[in-house]
């Protein structure tokens, strides 16, 4: 049987046998026609039945068609003819037409063979290249998989970033508030106490005038020293403004632009700026006065959360205010300013956010204010608000 | 002023404070006495009365907290009345927990003070009654000679005289000499009264023969 991987249909042995005796058959009876008709032929038609035999029935049907063919050319058309026996003359006839039969019949299976052989390798390769394109494909999948779990962990890790900041001003703010209360709160426990005693000690019959008058006097001191807690908070917001450099307001803005880039793109808000070419240096704190650039950007961001109806748009805009004050101003296109708002917003613990501590206006107008500023704000004529501060302007560098 | 007049107590580091919350209490007629620190206040002499003690909950050291739970510790029995500049609800929960008989927030008002210091004072008078009504009768107790002891768990455990003297080997009129010796030095008028007294020392049974 034959188990060559390059046939297909593997025909039976009856079946490939029958096709070479078929083929031969077919040769000698056309053979014979064609001799009768032409009185002479060639043995073209046994070669071809040879061929067929090899290259469709394989190895062995084209043996058997070798071997048939010879035998039907010799008994047929060799002398003496329709006799096994040979002449002299027939022999090298015949020995020339079986040689020629076996090199035809062994060349066309040969080819069949190396043609099998060559499909049987394309069909390998054509599998391979399935079986890695399908790998391919998968690989792809995955890796678009990841990309996609990639993003949504880096946004995962920007909205934790986002929440610990706000937790650890939070915190921070609490912590403050804390100490604060406390430091405010001992000195008014003892002016409630010794208020309560006082009017103990003078309503005693007789009233005792000395207790009363301690009591006063205690009052009074310990007023002195909440006044001085006081103090030296706003002192801790205010003062600390320890450096005073030479400061391009237009430098500050850029750079802050691209720190807010990140949360306006978030938020769906259009950053814009419109610096003015024509600007003074200030002095200041960078720092700081970056710091209230900042926050005036963020409230701005965040008065536009709710909106839908209309563009977010931001506009931070600097401009000569006069020939001595430098301009900042940050518009939004956001919820605006209630009219009765306009001055309280910038008082500690003011806020209109359900999240804030009002503070952020607060300390920026505690800023400018240091630096010899205004910072101040209004309602837009349609919506929103702008929020703006004015710095004094440095003479020298006055371009 | 006498010894056994009610105390109050105030243990706050802010002197201010400190000083404003004794002048108050001094000013309704109560002793006071004050002190900057929980060690001040451990380490002082206390006097025997009812009492009760102001407490700041924050103070450098040990704080207002720790002192209550070493106080409890040490089986000191004293009601406390915390105030504190900052208080949170863990730390209110955990003082009252602890027994703490009011939680005021500074700045408080004088009469809410002066409130909870009448009512501690009153809560600590009924135990401050039982700690001396105990004291003197262990005293009394002890004043007993080691045969009168003995005939004094008998008589509390209800034997009568003769049985007594069986008990310890002396005769029946010996033992009614004793036990006419032990009603007069407790103090006792009846029987009745004796064998109360005799249960109040030892609730638990340690007077044993």
């Amino acid at each position: 049987m034959d188990s060559h991987p390059g046939s297909r249909r593997p025909a039976s042995a009856i079946l490939r046998s029958g096709l070479a005796v078929t083929l031969v058959a077919a040769a000698l009876g056309l053979t014979l026609l064609l001799q009768n008709v032409f009185s002479t032929a060639g043995y073209l038609f046994f070669y071809a039945a040879v061929v067929a035999s090899a290259w469709f029935g394989g190895k062995w049907s084209g043996w058997l068609a070798v071997i048939l063919s010879a035998l039907a050319v010799e008994y047929y058309f060799m002398a003496p003819i329709r006799s096994f026996g040979l002449s002299r003359e027939s022999l090298p006839i015949f020995i020339e037409f079986s040689a020629s039969a076996l090199i035809v019949g062994w060349f066309s299976s040969w080819r069949r063979q190396a043609e099998a052989e060559l499909r049987y390798a394309r069909d390998e390769l054509q599998l391979r290249v399935e079986e890695r394109t399908a790998e391919l494909k998968q690989t792809n999948r995955q890796l678009l998989a990841e990309m996609a779990e990639r993003k949504r962990a880096e946004e995962a890790y920007y909205e934790a970033q986002a929440e610990l900041a706000r937790v650890t001003r939070m915190s921070a703010m609490g912590a403050l508030a804390a100490s604060i209360s406390h430091e405010i709160n001992q000195p008014l426990a003892a002016v409630v106490t010794n208020a309560d005693a006082c009017m103990m000690w003078l309503s005693s019959k007789p009233p005792n005038l000395e207790e009363a008058r301690a009591a006063v006097d205690s009052i009074a001191q310990q007023g002195t020293r909440a006044s001085e807690v006081v103090r030296h908070i706003r002192a801790m917001f205010t003062k600390a403004t320890p450096e005073r450099t030479k400061v391009l307001v237009n430098d500050l803005i850029r750079e802050v632009s691209t720190l807010i880039e990140g949360a306006a793109a978030r938020n769906q808000v259009a950053l814009q700026t419109e610096l003015g070419t024509d600007l003074s240096a200030i002095m200041g704190d960078r720092v700081q006065l970056q710091q209230v650039i900042v926050n005036l950007i963020l409230n701005g961001i965040e008065a536009m959360s709710e909106v839908a109806d209309r563009p977010r748009l931001l506009l931070i805009r600097s401009t000569m205010q006069s020939s001595d004050e430098v301009l900042v101003a940050v518009r939004d296109s956001g919820v605006g300013i209630a009219p009765k708002d306009e001055k309280r917003i910038f008082d500690a613990f003011f806020t209109t956010k359900a999240q804030g501590m009002g503070m952020g206006l607060s300390i920026s107008h505690s800023i400018i204010e240091a630096h010899g500023g205004r910072l101040w704000a209004s309602a837009n004529s349609d919506h929103g608000a702008t929020v703006q501060f004015a710095l004094p302007a440095e003479r020298e560098t006055a371009s | 002023m006498k010894d056994s007049d009610p105390i109050v107590f105030v243990v706050d580091d802010d002197e201010p404070v400190r000083e404003a919350v004794k002048r108050l209490i001094a000013s309704v007629g109560l002793r006071v006495e004050a002190f900057g620190s929980t060690r001040e206040f451990l380490d002082a002499k206390r006097p025997e009365a009812p009492a009760c003690l102001v407490l700041d909950v924050r103070l450098p050291g040990a704080s207002g907290l720790e002192l209550q739970s070493d106080l409890a510790a040490a089986n000191v029995q004293i009601p406390i009345i915390f105030i504190t500049g900052h208080a949170d609800v863990p730390m209110t929960v955990r003082a009252m927990k602890a027994g703490a008989v009011e939680f005021l927030t500074k700045p408080f008002r004088g009469q809410e003070l002066l409130d909870a210091i009448q009512n501690a004072i009153a809560k600590d008078r009924v135990a401050w009654n039982d700690r001396t009504q105990m004291a003197d009768l262990r005293a009394r107790y002890h004043s007993l000679t080691p045969r009168e002891k003995e005939v004094l768990v008998l008589v509390a455990s209800g034997l009568l005289n003769k049985q007594i003297g069986a008990e310890l080997g002396t005769s029946e009129l010996t033992v009614k000499t004793h036990r006419a010796r032990v009603m007069q030095k407790m103090g006792a008028d009846s029987l009745a009264d004796l064998v109360r007294m005799a249960e109040r020392i030892n609730p638990s049974g340690t007077i044993t023969k």
